[in-house]
């Protein structure tokens, strides 16, 4: 079963005047456990391609198949429940929620999932640790280096083990020793057999990824492997 | 710790705290208000309901047809009880009681005090049908014997000490030229606040038979100004008892058959609050005030939650992140929405917390205002539409922003920036011109109502009602009218005196009457010599009651309307239901002035004793003493209970005053509540456009010209809203005038005034939000950029 596949996929943008072709006729596969980058200049449709995979925004034509189930005709709460259960995501900004302390940040999704308190807590706890991030529990995102707010954004990315793992431009917003931490956490889950799907414009970050996918205006142009880099 | 939604909303409010107090005053004067208005209904609401037998207990009415179409009466025959119990199984009790305005007050002596008291006669089931539970008596006895009394125990403690005391002791009571004793047989606890009639002693109707020499005179026939109860035994269908009793009339009398006369039954508990009937259908009475109220608490609550919509939905902006934050990771729309609703329900349970603080704050003004001692008392019901108000106020509020918020696409929203749809920009103005069209509203009722007051002030009544004293008589003072009145005429200060039955005002007794063929409904006020004088009326034609025409016994005087409905080409010398025409006075408003003049004549009748008095305007209180002087001379121990005709005068629109005051407190909070929502509004638009503010300021716009720009798109709301609600005022408005016969002339000034200040409150939010924006430092918003 594939992780990932994708067939034909379309994404427009429509304002009233202007329609504006975000994703052309995009087909690619992902195995499960792989590492795959997505590269390409600004504007290219990295994020709307990661948008659509992640159910984050519906396809406009094609197919686009999630753990060998189609999900392009999937409803709002089909999707959600999709997302909650097999997904995680990290975003170029972060994305914690200021008014959650990071205990709380990283213990939604299991909220969603409907996990109860007290298994919450010890699978919490535990990413935490992993992330260095327990004695930070009780901050809020607001008190926390840039570096520490996207260890918290991962560590709310796997506290429900997704099979998949969404990363989008993750160290944009850090510095580089933090952004190698960050890049080092992803191989490490990957490693541990969670596929990761990270877009990214910089090839340094991409080198950590085993297949690089490359999109330019809307089109995949070109696949290859790390051994081809 | 607080659980997790209260957490999650506790930080909320803390971010946004002018939100939060703009929201929590919003939401607490509603609900102050709703509560309030509550308290008053379940107060009307409650009255006469504490019968025992409530659910099965009735009063009897007749329609009857008029050429004026179908005429509805609580007087009924006193005949129809006594049927009633015989030829009606399906019966439990019945009783024929007299009304309470039947009668002046009584005087009862007893051991040398004397008491003025409100009297009523009844049937001996009285006691059984209606609940007064008796401390001294039992229900089923207590009114047999023709010379018994029944007292409350307020009266039998003033007159005996105690209501055991009492028992067995003698009263005399006298009314007008009256006077009987009798033997006290029961008390009964008192007729509590929440009764439609008010009275303090009870007399057994056979008494009051026996005294008009009434067993042998009464037919079928004749038109009962007497009320008949009834309670239904358990289990009998009141629909097939309906049936019945509606041809039971006819079996009686042809002359019933033939006026279309008809008996139908009430609930008595229905009777309060639905009081009026045109062309024999029940139209509303008090239920219409009831409604009115209940309406304008709702709207102030809408007006309330519509703040609320719009400050959630304009800080959109600063949470929607959150939203697609929480979308990615799985939460669920509904999950959201539920959220939402949680934190409105959440942020309404807080108001009525607030609400209730300030409902005690003004319950004591607001009782005096309503003229009803209200108070919170937390019993179930109480609690459960306190609980079942902030409830439906939170979800009512959170509804929208919980849609609206929890649709958005998650990929669209990830970067905090808010999609712009028309749609929702839509609504937003649409709320506020909902909020505004119903501030509108709220101040043209106000300039209406108090308009319409002012009219019923200034409009001629066709009498002088200045310097008029009004009181009954009773004692030795009753029994020589004549000499008591000469000698009130010769005191210093007094203009004319005379005296009428049952007090100038009000509705009178009507009786059909006809003149060559023709029928008309006839009002008839039984007078004195000099009432014309006394009272400032005006003779058209003929003269005055004089004693020294003999035959005026035999006279009458007649009204305009009269004339005018019979169409009487010369009426002056003309017989009319056995009496001649002496006089015609021009038409005067003896009812209020929701009742047109109705044909009315006046009869004379010397022995009546609620006197008027005209007064000399320099010396009242000299002249008023000298008159308590006289009294208690024909009366040693009497008090004089006087009133002025011109508080009974205004007494007349007391609901009307009621309405003018709370339709401007309503219509204060309705305006503030709905200017703090612009306030909060002004504030995130200006926030919203502070780099376009900027922008238009380093290009060179003017301060005055970046107000301008704020508040133009706030002002074409407001003009939308007064637009909308002009005409909608106007059409209710209309409606609550039409409830006046004679009523004030719509004048363009209502509209202009409640637009205009609409208009300038609005303004006056707004630019000082737009003020400061304009004022701010451009670098600062666009190095913020």
């Amino acid at each position: 079963m594939l992780m990932i596949k994708t067939e034909n996929l379309e994404k427009v943008y429509r304002t009233e005047e202007v329609q504006t072709k975000a994703l052309h006729h995009v087909s690619l596969t992902v195995e499960p456990g792989e590492f795959v980058a997505i590269m390409g200049p600004s504007g290219c449709g990295k994020s709307t391609l990661l948008n659509l995979l992640g159910l984050l925004d519906e396809p406009d034509g094609g197919s686009l198949q999630l753990l060998g189930t189609e999900t392009s005709r999937y409803s709002e709460r089909q999707r959600a429940e999709l997302r909650k259960r097999s997904l995680g995501f990290v975003f170029q900004s972060f994305n914690l929620i200021d008014e959650l302390t990071v205990f709380e940040n990283v213990e939604l999704p299991l909220r969603y999932l409907g996990v109860g308190a007290a298994e919450r807590r010890q699978r919490v706890e535990q990413v935490l640790e992993r992330m260095q991030l327990l004695h930070r529990r009780n901050h809020f995102p607001l008190q926390l280096s840039g570096g520490q707010q996207q260890r918290v954004a991962v560590a709310r990315a796997v506290v429900n083990a997704p099979p998949l793992l969404l990363a989008d431009e993750p160290t944009g917003n850090l510095d580089s020793a933090s952004g190698h931490d960050v890049l080092g956490l992803l191989t490490e889950l990957n490693e541990a057999g969670t596929t990761v799907l990270m877009v990214t414009h910089s090839e340094h970050d991409a080198r950590y990824a085993r297949r690089v996918i490359r999109l330019l205006d809307g089109q995949v142009v070109l696949e290859n492997s790390r051994s081809q880099f | 710790m607080l659980p997790y939604p209260l957490l999650l909303i506790y930080r909320n409010f803390k971010r946004f705290k002018s939100t939060f107090f703009i929201n929590l005053i919003g939401l607490s004067t509603g609900l102050a208000c709703a509560l309030l208005i509550y308290l008053w209904i379940s107060d009307e609401r409650s009255f006469d309901r504490y019968h025992a037998l409530d659910g099965r207990l009735y009063q009897v009415l007749e329609n009857r047809r008029t050429a004026a179409g179908i005429e509805t009466q609580t007087g009924t025959v006193p005949l129809l009880a006594e049927a009633l119990r015989r030829e009606m199984p399906e019966i439990e009790f019945v009783a024929t009681t007299t009304p309470v305005p039947f009668f002046p007050a009584f005087t009862l002596a007893a051991g040398g005090q004397h008491l003025t008291a409100v009297a009523k006669y009844a049937d001996p089931s009285f006691f059984q049908l209606f609940s007064y539970p008796l401390l001294v008596g039992t229900p089923a006895t207590v009114l047999r014997d023709k010379h018994a009394i029944v007292l409350s125990e307020a009266l039998a403690i003033k007159l005996f000490q105690t209501p055991q005391n009492s028992l067995g002791k003698a009263v005399e009571w006298q009314m007008a030229d009256r006077k009987q004793t009798c033997l006290v047989a029961g008390v009964f606890a008192g007729v509590p606040r929440n009764s439609s009639e008010q009275f303090d002693c009870v007399l057994p109707f056979a008494s009051f038979k026996d005294q008009m020499q009434m067993s042998e005179a009464i037919k079928w026939d004749d038109d009962g100004p007497f009320n008949t109860y009834l309670a239904l035994k358990k289990g009998a269908d009141p629909a097939q008892f309906q049936a019945k009793l509606a041809g039971l009339l006819k079996t009686k009398s042809a002359q019933a058959q033939a006026r279309g006369r008809t008996l139908f039954v009430r609930p008595f508990s229905a009777g309060y609050l639905h009081g009026t009937y045109e062309n024999g259908v029940a139209t509303g009475g008090r239920i219409a005030y009831v409604r009115l109220f209940a309406l304008i608490a709702g709207l102030i609550l809408v007006i309330a939650s519509i703040n609320f919509m719009n400050l959630f939905t304009a800080k959109a902006s600063r949470r929607v992140k959150e939203v697609g934050i929480r979308k990615a990771l799985g939460a669920s729309r509904a999950a959201l929405v539920g959220q939402y609703l949680t934190e409105s329900v959440v942020m309404a349970l807080l108001a009525l917390v607030v609400a209730v603080g300030l409902v005690q704050l003004v319950l004591p003004q607001f009782s005096a205002l309503t003229g009803k001692p209200l108070a919170l008392r937390w019993e179930p019901q109480l609690v459960g539409a306190s609980l079942a108000l902030a409830l439906g106020t939170g979800l009512l509020a959170g509804s929208y922003p919980a849609f609206y918020l929890s649709g958005f696409q998650p990929a669209a929203v990830l970067k905090g920036k808010l999609p712009t749809r028309a749609g929702d920009v839509w609504t937003r103005q649409g709320l506020v011109v909902l909020q505004f069209t119903l501030s509108v509203l709220f101040i043209v009722a106000v300039v209406v109502v108090n308009a319409q007051l002012a009219f019923v002030q200034r409009q001629p009544l066709g009498y002088d009602k200045a310097h008029v004293l009004r009181f009954d008589t009773g004692g030795k003072a009753a029994r020589q009218q004549a000499a008591f009145l000469s000698e009130v005429k010769k005191l210093p200060g007094v203009v004319q005196a005379s005296s009428v039955l049952g007090g100038f005002l009000g509705g009178r007794y009507v009786a059909e009457m006809s003149w060559r063929g023709k029928r008309l409904p006839v009002g008839t006020m039984l007078v004195n010599y000099d009432l014309l004088e006394t009272m400032g009326l005006h003779l058209v034609a003929g003269r005055s009651f004089a004693p020294q025409f003999r035959a005026d016994s035999a006279g009458i005087i007649v009204n305009q309307a009269l004339v005018a409905g019979l169409g009487m080409p010369d009426p002056v010398g003309q017989r009319l239901d056995g009496a001649r025409i002496v006089g015609v006075v021009r038409d005067f408003h003896y009812e209020s002035l929701h009742e047109k003049i109705k044909p009315l004549l006046l009869r004379l009748d010397p022995q009546i004793n609620t006197v008027l008095v005209k007064l000399q305007p320099s010396a009242e209180q000299a002249t008023i003493a000298r008159l308590q002087q006289l009294y208690a001379a024909y009366n040693p121990g009497f008090t004089l209970d006087y009133t002025f005709l011109d508080a009974d005068y205004q007494a007349q629109y007391v609901a009307e005053r009621r309405v003018a005051v709370l339709a401007r407190y309503f219509a204060g909070l309705a305006i503030l509540i709905s200017a703090l929502g612009l306030l909060g509004l002004a504030a995130f638009t200006a926030e919203r456009r502070r780099k376009e503010i900027g922008i238009r300021k380093a290009l060179g716009a003017s301060e005055l010209g970046i107000v301008w720009l704020l508040t133009s798109s706030l002002t074409r709301l407001v003009v939308v809203a007064i637009v909308l609600a002009l005409p909608l005022s106007y059409l209710l408005l209309q409606r609550w005038l039409e409830g006046f016969a004679y009523r004030v002339a719509w004048q363009w000034w209502y509209f202009a005034a409640a637009g205009m200040g609409a208009l300038l409150i609005a303004w006056l939010t707004v630019s000082v939000q737009a003020w400061r924006a304009a004022r701010r430092n451009p670098v600062l918003s666009l190095r913020a950029e």
